[in-house]
């Protein structure tokens, strides 16, 4: 104002004084936009005293000579008002689309419409200057002023604290933040809904992956028993006693078979209806890794075991981590070539107890390392062993019932580690 | 047929090993193979009579083992397949397969099967075909019944011709729709179930259980003669 103030004293000697008092606007537009309509319009009154005092007859008075300067004073300070009134909705209205664009914004990053409505209810309390707003979702919502998009309900929201002034605000604001949380509603339920058709192919796909297992698993030692007793039953063969020993060895091993099948396949649905409960006990893992080696029997030599010097002690199901541990084995030997032994690695660290399970089969590809844990998925090399694929997955599930992780390290070409990893329990009290 | 070498393909042990005994029990001479590549390195330097081949092999599909013998041998090929398997299964058929058995398939049914495909090796060149109550005559065009004369439309003389040349044999919708209507209609499978039907009407004495004109679901036609034994 100062400014402007020299500036006319300059400017007067050219121009006739009293149109140079629109100059007190440039000082006044600021303040107007800034800091609102109050602050203009006692900027605009003292403008207007400033200028009678410097420049209207008689000088250095607040009294005037002329009457028509009175009118002259009485334009320039409704001028002023408008000016700033103007400059306040403008930056109200700017607020009230950064508030929309801010939440449009956060409702797009963010998943969920349910997560982001405390901070929406805050924004838009600002935006329409009240002290709180509480945003209920739902068709059924009528707490407060109710929400619309596009005809449909989509919730209500609450004002506490608030001026009423702001009617026209509402008016402006709550439709544009209906529509957006509609927009949000709306996409969060087709994601939904895209989430369960996948969901639902998935699960066609395994569907489809149980039965050509149960196809081929349950058959192959079917056809083997079928094809031996039906040998066995024929009078017109000539078998002689070998083949006859021959056939029902046959038998027996396919009969294993499937006792096995049948064994995993239970294993599998206790695991996934959640009716796996450990009973967990303090145990020596080297104690179920021996256990787990004579239950592979023969195959069990071809295993190379190093044990540690402490004992690995660890608080688990015995029959669950023994399952983990075999059938960890049995995929090492399963894709090991003949001759290669498989290693197993048992050590004792302060927090886990670990078991490495080292093959130098052909390794898991890096895009496989996790599919291979899920039911009736086989690597890409898988379909040279026999198995229905429930072994890793049954591992898998097991040894999360008891607290630990299973993972594989892989590097092509140079076999295959699995690793498990148990909850270490303090070794003192295994000595009591 | 007994002493006829058959060569089992197969990458399950317990299978190679149950068949492997029984067939020798049952006077074949038997060679084993665990992969494609064996069964055709076999197949080469020991030439089998018959071929009992899995459809699903560790190192390719049965189909491939079945074009590659078809190149140089009509050795008679039973394919071993499995439920969910009927696509793989067509096309071996189409590639040259004979017959084929679905797993678990117990001795009896594998030795009968294998009993037909080694009868007919040499397919027939007689002008008459006797199957059965059934006499086709190749080179009159005239088809008698029980000694009753049936009188059939060109195409449908011409699918039964086909059918009883290859008495026994499985024929695909696909290979009957070549032979008779040409391979352009190669997937008309509506114009083959027209022509099966009416010939079942003229040929087969009780339509509702039809005992020469064997349906394989799926798969294709077979004529068999109702009076043979297994």
């Amino acid at each position: 104002m100062a400014g402007v103030t020299a500036s006319i004293d300059v400017l007067e000697r050219w121009v006739p004084v009293l149109s140079l008092a629109v100059l007190y606007i440039f000082a006044v537009l600021p303040v107007a936009a800034f800091w609102g309509l109050a602050y203009a319009i006692a900027l605009s009154v003292a403008s207007m005293l400033a200028f009678n005092f410097f420049f209207l007859a008689p000088v250095h008075t607040l009294t005037l000579a002329d009457s028509r300067n009175w009118f002259a004073l009485a334009v320039f300070v409704v001028t002023a008002i408008v000016v700033s009134e103007l400059a306040a909705r403008t930056r109200r209205r700017a607020r009230e689309a950064a508030l929309l664009a801010e939440i449009a914004t956060s409702l797009l990053e963010h998943g969920t419409v349910g997560s982001e409505l405390e901070r929406i209810s805050a924004e838009a309390a600002r935006a329409l200057q009240v002290e709180r707003a509480s945003i209920v979702l739902g068709p059924g919502a009528r707490d407060g002023v109710e929400l619309f998009a596009g005809g449909r309900r989509v919730g209500s929201i609450r004002l506490e604290g608030g001026r009423s002034g702001d009617a026209s605000a509402r008016r402006r604001l709550l439709p544009a933040l209906a529509s957006l949380l509609g927009v949000a509603i709306d996409r969060e339920r087709l994601a939904g809904e895209a989430l369960e058709a996948e969901a639902l192919r998935r699960a066609d796909v395994i569907k489809t992956a149980l039965l050509r297992a149960v196809s081929h698993d349950l058959r192959t030692p079917l056809m083997a028993i079928s094809t031996s007793a039906g040998a066995l039953a024929r009078t017109d063969l000539t078998l002689d006693e070998p083949d006859r020993a021959d056939l029902l060895a046959t038998i027996l091993a396919a009969s294993d078979r499937l006792d096995h099948l049948v064994g995993n396949l239970l294993d599998l649905s206790r695991l996934q209806a959640g009716a796996a409960e450990p009973e967990q006990e303090l145990l020596d893992l080297e104690e179920l890794v021996v256990a787990a080696l004579d239950e592979l029997g023969e195959r069990g030599r071809l295993v190379e075991v190093s044990l540690p010097d402490e004992p690995a002690a660890v608080r688990v199901d015995a029959h669950q981590i023994q399952r983990v541990l075999v059938n960890l084995l049995e995929n090492a030997l399963k894709y090991s070539p003949r001759g290669e032994p498989v290693r197993v690695q048992v050590s004792a660290g302060t927090s886990e107890a670990v078991v490495r399970v080292i093959d130098h089969g052909p390794g898991v590809p890096s895009d496989e390392r996790e599919r291979i844990f899920e039911p009736f998925q086989r690597g890409a090399r898988g379909g040279e062993a026999p198995g229905a694929g429930l072994g890793l997955a049954i591992a898998r599930g097991f040894a999360q019932a008891n607290g630990g992780r299973i993972w594989v390290e892989s590097r092509s070409h140079q076999g295959a580690t699995f690793v498990l990893a148990l909850p270490a329990t303090e070794p003192v009290a295994m000595a009591r | 047929m007994s002493g006829a070498r058959v060569l089992v393909v197969d990458d399950e042990q317990q299978i190679l090993r149950a068949l492997r005994t029984s067939l020798r029990g049952a006077g074949y001479e038997v060679e084993t193979a665990e992969s494609a590549e064996g069964a055709l390195a076999s197949a080469a330097l020991r030439p089998p009579d018959a071929v009992i081949l899995d459809l699903v092999l560790p190192d390719g599909s049965g189909i491939e083992v079945c074009r590659e013998l078809r190149t140089w041998t009509s050795t008679p090929v039973i394919l071993l397949s499995a439920v969910g398997e009927e696509r793989e299964k067509v096309a071996a058929l189409d590639a040259g397969a004979d017959d084929y058995v679905t797993k678990p398939v117990g001795i009896d049914e594998l030795l009968a099967r294998l009993r037909a495909v080694l009868r007919r090796t040499a397919p027939s060149s007689e002008a008459v075909i006797t199957i059965g109550e059934l006499v086709v005559d190749l080179e009159k065009h005239a088809v008698t019944r029980a000694g009753l004369a049936v009188h059939l439309t060109p195409h449908e003389f011409e699918l039964l011709r086909v059918l009883a040349v290859n008495e026994g044999k499985l024929m695909t919708h696909r290979s009957l729709l070549g032979e008779v209507w040409g391979p352009a209609y190669a997937h008309e499978s509506n114009l083959l179930h027209v022509n099966v039907s009416q010939l079942r009407r003229k040929i087969e004495p009780d339509r509702a259980h039809p005992r020469y004109l064997l349906t394989e679901p799926g798969a294709g036609y077979r004529l068999v003669d109702p009076t043979a034994e297994g």
